[in-house]
């Protein structure tokens, strides 16, 4: 049985980094034949790109995955290009979780960093969350 | 060669635009597992979505996001825009397997930077389905150069 993370066993402030992954001219084509977001200078990857990786990121981390029932809210910045041939890898960090009726609201800060450890794109993700009582079927 | 691009200063307050439709297919959301690496059963097991208020795979709501990014560029002239900001979004609704999504943004704010060869754009956006219910919604701010 696929192991989850539940609302009740999420916490507050706990960091976790990923696994790094080199962006590729590959990724650009198979993302741009996606979605036709293009880059604004080819050598440039689309700024989307980097945040969909992100949330890939995050599913190889050693511990299980949250529970996530729905993505609510995203607020995000971009503050630097990411070029072609750049390892990014991320860093998350949970500021804070609040019991609903159904699940519970956890907000993740998520910083996207390049391979010399600067900051590339950062911002919040809301996630709706299941609580762990919820879980009948499994 | 004339630029098609719309550069800062022509860019006014208060113009909207809309975009042609997209159907989302299931090789959109089975190609965006791939490529992102989000293999969430919310967008890859059918049947366990069968038994959520869902009742199917959805679409990851950064798919939507991401097409939208590339419907804005068929919705209006290109802007000459050197990056993207930053935004603030809500996930409102989900979006199914066939369903046809659009864009619509309205320019809301201009501002200087502190380089002066550009500008920040802000857009309110909507993403709406067929049934024109909003789906995602939020404002983004591109960084746009001035003429030169």
């Amino acid at each position: 049985m696929s192991a989850a993370t539940y609302f009740e066993d999420v916490v507050v402030d706990e960091v976790k980094f990923t696994p790094a992954v080199t962006v590729t001219e590959a990724h650009v084509e198979m993302y741009q034949g996606l979605t036709r977001e293009m880059s604004a200078t080819p050598s440039h990857v689309p700024d989307v790109l980097p945040l969909c990786l992100v949330v890939g990121l995050g599913w190889r981390v050693k511990e299980p995955p949250m529970a996530v029932q729905a993505f609510v809210a995203l607020d995000w910045k971009v503050v630097k290009e990411l070029r072609v041939g750049d390892t990014m890898h991320s860093r998350s960090r949970i500021i804070s979780k609040r019991p609903m009726r159904d699940g519970g609201l956890i907000v993740d800060e998520r910083t996207i960093l390049d391979q010399h450890g600067a900051v590339v794109q950062q911002g919040r993700f809301t996630f709706l969350v299941a609580k762990r009582q919820k879980e009948t079927s499994a | 060669m004339v630029d098609p691009r719309r550069y800062f200063d022509e860019i006014e307050l208060g113009e909207e635009y809309e975009s042609p439709g997209r159907t989302v297919t299931e090789a959109d959301i089975v190609m965006f597992a791939g490529l992102s690496g989000d293999y969430n059963v919310l967008h890859t097991d059918a049947e366990f979505m069968k038994q959520t208020i869902f009742g199917e795979r959805i679409a990851h709501g950064l798919l939507c996001l991401a097409i939208q990014s590339g419907l804005f560029t068929r919705a209006t002239a290109p802007y000459a825009t050197l990056g993207f900001g930053g935004l603030r979004w809500k996930f409102k609704a989900p979006v199914k397997i066939g369903d046809t999504i659009r864009l619509r943004a309205k320019v809301v704010d201009k501002k200087g930077l502190d380089k002066p060869d550009r500008g920040q754009i802000t857009l309110d956006r909507t993403i709406l389905n067929q049934r024109d219910e909003v789906v995602q919604q939020g404002q983004t701010d591109l960084v746009v150069q001035k003429r030169p």
